[in-house]
């Protein structure tokens, strides 16, 4: 009895019951609904027998349905040209005000704060921001532009289909540019400065100080920084939500909206399932990405 | 008082109230309405005349109602009375979810059937049930600005009647270097734009069963001519009705096509003449046709109180002809409307009811709802001509259908 007790304040007992608890959190919260979610893609599942358990087995028939239909592979194409863009952008922007903000200047911390400011509000906020900022006919962007002589005609960003998916791009940019700043900031800090002054001492000149120091001492960072800018791109919702809706047209649909709009605005739940399960499969996959540099950083 | 007598009196207060509730009958009722409007102001009058009966009303989101009601079903929490969008009554009558009214309204000395207009009738009745009682009725006319009319050089008492004419006022009354659009409508990727298409489809022999058809091939060049012409704003294509309203009463539309539930703002944001006319026909003498809004009182199979929901019912039913001067819908039944607001706007939109026609009914309306949104949207896009994208929509449809 004793041993057992003893156990449990610091030993095997102790640490068993730890893990317990975060499996026993991950398979309620995270495997159940994930489970749930995959059986719910080979069955046929409207909005009445959601909470039933009288639902058909259909094999891969939702599969099908879906990938066959005629908009599925602009979709695809739109969500691998959001994540991709948007991704990139938020990186690059978010690289060079990090590098920026290090300079040190007067105010640079005050500044950085500031940036934050996008971050820490709702998306549906700075969808409906960016709705009247990119509205055709009486838009901000579409007047400043026009004053300024650098366009003749209005642009409609929400409206044209050739534009609206890249309206959105901005906005998600806009929108991740902060947190990829502060994530790498906090990169750039810990680089030791005293390896930048002995290569400055050898004559490395700036741009080689950032190939040979500041990038591979960056490696885990960045790394990190993209895997979750992948994953958080695939989970932006709100901002197609406040903007587009997806169209005109799908012309600015991706996935996770089309999940949405298949499972509860036409009620085709099982086949809006299957979107879901193929786009856990891919976060799995940049997950696995994320730890492996997450766990490069522990041994570094 | 003392002591004593306080307690005494509210225990008598206490058991007084515990005595009317033993015998008090509670219904629940859902509504898409907010507390002071129709629903939460005739379940007070009905508590009033009915002490015995308690409605608990709570307001739902309209875009959730479905979703909801569903959940409701589901974990047995469905209330006795809700308020549902006419397209989606089939949904729930051909899942056994709703009450047949029928034999109750064969027995009711308020509701007679034959005296609802046939076109808000057909939306609730599904496989000969009558599965709900519409709180009113809603269709679309056109607005028009009759000032930029006399500006334009147009007759404002004679305002477009057929196609060919709308097309010639809206170029008329367009007027880009001032920001001005002749006509402001919705052809927007929900059920508004489907709200909004039908009636063209139908006025030339078509429905949501038939869109492959020549009628609805002249629809969309239309449409289409109105925007690629920029005689009508290229955010047509993402904006509800609500907002297209809105450019009108800002004066940056000329024409609007819309519904009633437009007046109240319209009368305080509109400064100018504004009048409505019944919906455009493809030709001279051509078949009428208009959009069929607003929902329907509904009871669910699974109340314990019928009689009491009915009674309810039947009083929302005795009030139609409130629901113009009060609340800004349409009746749907024949009443006497004493003095309405904007009487000749009455008129045009009580003239249009007589042709207004349902979306459906079908118990997979959504999806045959979505097929037709997908055809405007890829026409009016240039995505596709639209022969390919109507026969696109149709085999989407008859696999809905079959």
């Amino acid at each position: 009895m004793l041993r057992v007790a003893k156990s449990f304040r610091d030993g095997a007992g102790f640490d068993t019951m730890l893990v317990a608890f975060a499996l026993g959190y991950l398979v309620l919260f995270s495997g159940f609904p994930l489970v749930y979610n995959l059986v719910m893609s080979f069955q046929s599942v409207d909005l009445f027998s959601l909470a039933s358990f009288d639902r058909p087995f259909v094999g891969l028939d939702n599969y099908y349905d879906v990938l066959s239909r005629p908009e599925a592979w602009g979709i695809f194409l739109n969500t691998v040209k959001f994540v991709g863009i948007s991704v990139a952008a938020q990186l690059a922007i978010g690289f060079a005000l990090a590098l920026f903000f290090q300079q040190d200047f007067p105010g640079s911390t005050w500044l950085r704060g500031l940036f934050l400011a996008g971050w820490i509000m709702p998306a549906l906020v700075v969808g409906a921001v960016w709705s009247w900022i990119l509205a055709g006919d009486f838009g901000v962007l579409n007047h400043l532009l026009m004053s300024f002589g650098l366009l003749e005609d209005r642009v409609f960003w929400l409206s044209d289909p050739d534009v609206a998916l890249y309206s959105v791009i901005i906005a998600n940019i806009w929108l991740g540019v902060p947190f990829n700043m502060i994530l790498l900031s906090v990169g750039l800090a810990g680089i030791p400065a005293d390896i930048y002054e002995a290569a400055e001492m050898d004559g490395a000149n700036g741009v080689q100080r950032f190939f040979t120091i500041t990038l591979p001492m960056m490696r885990a960072q960045l790394g990190a920084v993209i895997s979750l800018g992948v994953i958080f791109t695939l989970q932006q919702f709100d901002l197609f939500a406040a903007l587009t809706q997806g169209g005109p047209s799908n012309a600015s649909n991706v996935f996770q909206y089309w999940s949405w709009q298949l499972s509860f605005q036409h009620y085709e739940i099982g086949v809006g399932s299957v979107i879901s399960v193929l786009m856990i499969l891919f976060v799995i996959l940049v997950a696995a990405v994320y730890v492996r540099s997450t766990r490069h950083e522990h041994v570094a | 008082m003392d002591l004593k007598s306080v307690v005494l009196a509210s225990s008598g207060l206490v058991a007084m109230a515990t005595g009317a509730l033993a015998d008090q009958v509670e219904l629940d009722l859902w509504t898409i309405d907010d507390p002071g409007e129709y629903h939460y102001v005739m379940a007070d009058e009905f508590m009033a005349k009915h002490p015995d009966i308690k409605i608990n009303v709570r307001t739902v989101q309209f875009e959730d109602m479905v979703n909801d009601l569903a959940r409701g079903v589901a974990t047995g929490d469905a209330p006795d009375i809700t308020y549902i969008d006419n397209p989606e009554v089939a949904l729930f009558a051909s899942r056994d979810l709703l009450l047949d009214l029928r034999p109750y309204i064969e027995k009711s000395e308020i509701v007679d059937a034959d005296d609802i207009f046939p076109g808000p009738l057909a939306s609730v009745t599904y496989e000969g049930g009558i599965f709900g009682i519409p709180r009113g009725a809603n269709t679309i006319a056109l607005y028009y600005n009759a000032d930029m009319f006399r500006e334009a050089g147009l007759d404002p008492d004679d305002p477009p009647s057929t196609w060919d004419e709308l097309y010639e006022a809206a170029k008329a009354l367009t007027k880009p270097q001032e920001n001005v659009y002749g006509l402001a409508f919705s052809a927007v990727a929900t059920e508004e734009g489907t709200f909004q298409f039908l009636p063209w489809l139908q006025m030339t022999g078509g429905d949501y069963d038939t869109v492959n058809t020549e009628g609805a091939v002249r629809t969309l060049k239309l449409w289409k001519a109105f925007i690629d012409e920029g005689l009508a704003s290229p955010d047509t294509l993402i904006r509800g009705q609500w907002d297209s309203t809105g450019t009108f009463n800002a004066g940056t539309a000329a024409m609007s096509i819309s519904g009633p539930w437009e007046l109240p703002r319209m009368s305080s944001e509109a400064k100018f003449d504004f009048r409505a006319a019944l919906l455009p026909v493809p030709e001279e003498g051509a078949e009428r046709a208009s959009a069929l809004g607003e929902g329907d009182n509904v009871i669910l199979a699974s109340t314990d109180n019928p009689d009491e929901a009915f009674l309810f019912l039947e009083f929302l039913y005795a009030n139609m002809d409130r629901v113009w001067n009060d609340f800004g819908y349409l009746p749907a039944s024949e009443v006497e409307v004493k003095d309405p607001k904007y009487p000749e706007i009455y008129a045009v939109f009580a003239e249009s009811m007589k042709y207004a026609r349902n979306r459906g009914p079908h118990p997979e309306w959504p999806r045959i709802s979505q097929a037709i949104q997908a055809a405007i949207q890829s026409t009016l896009t240039g995505q596709s001509s639209p022969e390919e994208a109507l026969e696109a929509a149709q085999t989407r449809i008859d696999k809905v259908l079959k």
